[in-house]
């Protein structure tokens, strides 16, 4: 396969809080290729928001980047390296701050948010945003961005583009605002769009109309996207390979008909049970048991023995890294789970644990309330 | 109790709503509505209302769970308010176990509320972060004048390990609770009352997927176990179908289809709901994705269309009478009249548009001349002029934007009633009339035969 265009290693993104380290994202590695969709899914809390914002590097305080290594196309954009001291220092050919904010942030590599009418800005008119970021990013002037950001609209099927360059935020619906952004992220023609839950906030008949609209653009300008979702049925529409993220960790890899269809990971197919079908009248839904663990404290072993039906003792002492399951000459399905024989730790033979047993209630209370937001 | 019902009154029915509209005014305040024109009286006043819910009726049966589904902004919660009497309603009535709670108002009404609970769709804002899970449960009891302290206490208790907590929790704070389980907690407020009839306005939209199952597993089981009536509505579809008994699909304010479950899946009678169906993505990669897609925007509930609020976007509208065209004529005319409007082209030049929009058929006779008025219109770039002509000649005639459609057709799964707002189903209700009043007849003549 030709070099991947995006490549994440082993990366690692902590948040330093007062109650201890958050391991938001815990040792994650990936590729983007030229022209996918590579969809990174898992309930809210798993890291996949935080892994999004490592790789255009906008990680906060008291967030940090404490390890691994990004590359995009040849560059590298986040990488540490060892001095003489054996402290950790940036290497030599990252990125610095202001070449990233300049090149690679919106041109290089744009994102789309969940909730549009936070990206946009109410004071100002939807046409008068489009143009400053094509003006600033593509070195027009302001007539020729003006005619540029009234294609993009029309690009992305907003009706009567011209009248509608002059209205405000507000006076778009969100699925109209939605358009909006992904007009923007497309209008400096960017090899990677992060795409970060656009539809969840949308009716699944927007939903459906945008997804579409991605589809076609993204056969016309064959850009890259990594689409970060929490629902199985986008990722089974639009994706072509899929990451499975459980607390910080990526615990499957697979291309999309191979996950859905040979689903190597409990959690995988726990998640694709727990959901109620719309083809189909299922008479009782089998949720998975419990609640996600804090990053703050992940359970030792497997982090998903706690929930799993299939763990055994094993799962609560080793600690699988996801390794490649597939057949000679198949593409690569990797998944992180010791009852593979692949990983030979004695899974058979292993008692199993009850899951239920010592939970009773507490199985599934969190102290801190995990997945508010 | 004095039984009041509505004319047509089912004994099974715990909820009967009828014609109920709810509207708000667009603008308020001394000024509101106040227009300058040219020529005397120089004022005008017009008052534009929202009809958010305009003219819906449905019943619901004594333990069923009715689904209501709907894009956002069709007027599901405003309904849900109104029919629980937290917004005044316009007009129509809502009849719970025969009482118009319309026309009530006062103590009468607030000791009606005891039977009818509501759970909300954020969990977070829906408790208050400075009481602890024990007393919000007990709140609407005290409310009610029910129990002594200490029996509240141990109800409280209870109804926390029913809905699936722990009990010892009752002295925590809800900050220290999961989204799932801060919503379980709102299942037990509202049970603690006794109540006969829950809405619940979008409960587990706000959940991941893992945890949506187990609320709504916990929400059946409490249904079985307390005998419960839900009015439960939802914007996804599949959770409908999972709990739903009957469902109702709203547009814009009215109900356009309400039918059994199975029926409304399987046998989708009006335009509107199998476009939502086929919008519905499916968890399965090889499943093709999703099929023919809705275009447009939800219009505004300002001012509705005519006849049926859903001919803006329908795919199947009716070729009006005057007209005898193919159907792939009628069809490329309707989508040229659409992108028109939507001004979603660039192109003046006539022969263009005939390529684009008229490859395959091409309407001849008074609909051809039509069209040729307009695609000179659209050469002069008189883009008004040209959206005027096609809308008032073409859409503006057709029967869906004359007649308001409300038809009750013949189910093929399952007997019960189903109801379909759509001019093409206007000869399959004729024919299900004619054997309805035979199954009517038959059914009198051996009273109780079945059961």
């Amino acid at each position: 396969m030709s070099e991947p265009l995006l490549s994440v290693r082993d990366l690692k993104t902590q948040f330093f809080t007062e109650d201890g380290t958050v391991r938001a994202v815990d040792g994650i590695s990936f590729d983007v290729h030229e022209g996918e969709i590579v969809g990174l899914v898992g309930e809210s809390g798993a890291g996949k928001s935080v892994a999004t914002s490592s790789i255009l590097r906008l990680v906060d305080s008291p967030g940090e980047i404490v390890g691994g290594e990004i590359e995009f196309k040849g560059e590298t954009i986040f990488g540490l390296e060892a001095d003489d001291d054996g402290e950790l220092r940036p290497r030599d050919e990252m990125l610095t701050e202001n070449e990233m904010r300049k090149r690679i942030r919106g041109r290089e590599i744009a994102i789309i948010f969940q909730d549009p009418m936070e990206s946009l800005n109410p004071v100002f008119t939807v046409g008068g945003q489009l143009r400053e970021f094509i003006e600033i990013n593509r070195d027009l002037d302001p007539d020729e961005a003006k005619e540029e950001a009234i294609d993009m609209l029309r690009e992305v099927g907003i009706p009567a583009p011209e009248s509608r360059y002059d209205e405000y935020p507000h006076q778009f619906s969100g699925g109209m605002r939605q358009r909006v952004l992904i007009a923007m992220a497309l209008a400096c023609q960017p090899d990677l769009i992060i795409a970060d839950e656009p539809t969840t906030a949308l009716d699944v008949t927007v939903e459906g109309e945008i997804l579409e609209m991605v589809t076609e653009l993204q056969e016309k300008y064959d850009t890259s996207f990594i689409w970060v979702t929490h629902d199985m049925s986008v990722v089974a529409e639009i994706c072509d390979r899929v990451n499975v993220m459980y607390l910080g960790e990526i615990i499957e890899q697979a291309e999309v008909d191979d996950l859905f269809y040979d689903t190597k990971h409990p959690y995988t197919s726990a998640l694709l049970d727990s959901m109620p079908r719309p083809d189909r009248t299922v008479d009782e839904l089998r949720p998975i048991e419990g609640v996600m663990p804090e990053a703050i404290d992940p359970p030792a072993g497997c982090r998903f023995h706690s929930r799993c039906p299939e763990a055994r003792e094993v799962c609560r002492e080793v600690h699988p890294e996801p390794r490649d399951l597939s057949e000679e000459g198949e593409p690569r399905h990797a998944a992180a789970c010791v009852k593979h024989d692949a990983f030979d730790v004695g899974y058979d033979e292993s008692p199993p644990i009850d899951t239920r047993a010592g939970g009773g209630f507490s199985a599934g209370l969190t102290e801190t309330g995990g997945e508010a937001e | 109790m004095s039984e009041v019902g509505p004319p047509e009154s089912d004994p099974e029915a715990l909820l009967q709503v009828r014609d109920l509209c709810k509207h708000f005014d667009n603008e308020s305040g001394l000024l509101a509505g106040v227009e300058l024109d040219d020529e005397f009286p120089y004022v005008s006043r017009s008052t534009s209302d929202v009809r958010a819910v305009d003219g819906v009726s449905f019943d619901i049966k004594q333990g069923e769970t009715l689904g209501l589904v709907g894009e956002s902004g069709c007027g599901k919660s405003t309904l849900a308010r109104t029919v629980l009497r937290l917004l005044e309603p316009t007009s129509g009535s809502v009849y719970f176990q025969g009482q118009d709670l319309a026309s009530m108002s006062g103590e009468p009404l607030r000791r009606m509320r005891k039977d009818m609970q509501m759970i909300f769709q954020d969990p977070q804002s829906s408790l208050d972060p400075r009481m602890k899970v024990g007393p919000i449960v007990e709140e609407p009891m005290k409310a009610h004048g029910m129990l002594d302290e200490e029996g509240r206490e141990a109800r409280a208790k209870e109804l926390l390990e029913k809905v699936g907590l722990d009990p010892q929790h009752y002295n925590r704070y809800p900050h220290a609770f999961s989204g799932g389980q801060r919503q379980r907690v709102n299942l037990a407020r509202a049970l603690s009352v006794n109540p006969d009839f829950i809405v619940c306005d979008e409960p587990v939209s706000a959940l991941d997927v893992s945890i949506q199952a187990q609320v709504l597993n916990t929400m059946e089981e409490l249904q079985d176990e307390f005998d419960l009536t839900y009015l439960f509505i939802a914007h996804d579809l599949s959770v409908i179908r999972h709990i739903s008994d009957r469902v109702a699909v709203m547009y814009l304010g009215e109900i356009v289809e309400l039918a059994d479950k199975e029926e409304l899946f399987e046998n989708p009678k009006h335009p509107y709901t199998r476009a939502l169906l086929d919008a519905i993505p499916v968890p399965d990669p090889r499943s093709g994705g999703r099929k023919a897609l809705l275009s447009g925007d939800v219009p505004s509930p300002i001012d509705p269309p005519s006849g049926c609020r859903f001919r803006t976007r329908c795919p199947s509208v009716i070729q009006p009478d005057e007209y005898d065209m193919t159907d792939e004529a009628w069809r490329n005319v309707v989508e040229f009249q659409r992108a028109v409007e939507r001004r979603a082209f660039e192109e003046t030049d006539p022969d263009a548009l005939r390529d684009r929009y008229f490859d395959d058929a091409t309407p001849g006779g008074d609909a051809g001349t039509l069209l040729d008025e307009a695609f000179g219109h659209i050469e002069r770039d008189e883009w008004d002029a040209a959206e005027q002509l096609l809308v008032e000649r073409f859409a503006d005639q057709s029967v869906c934007a004359t007649a308001n459609p409300a038809y009750e057709v013949g189910s093929e799964l399952g007997d019960d009633r189903h109801y379909a707002a759509c001019h093409l189903r206007r000869d399959e209700a004729v024919a299900a009339a004619v054997d309805g009043t035979a199954f009517d007849d038959a059914a009198r003549s051996r009273p109780e035969a079945d059961d």
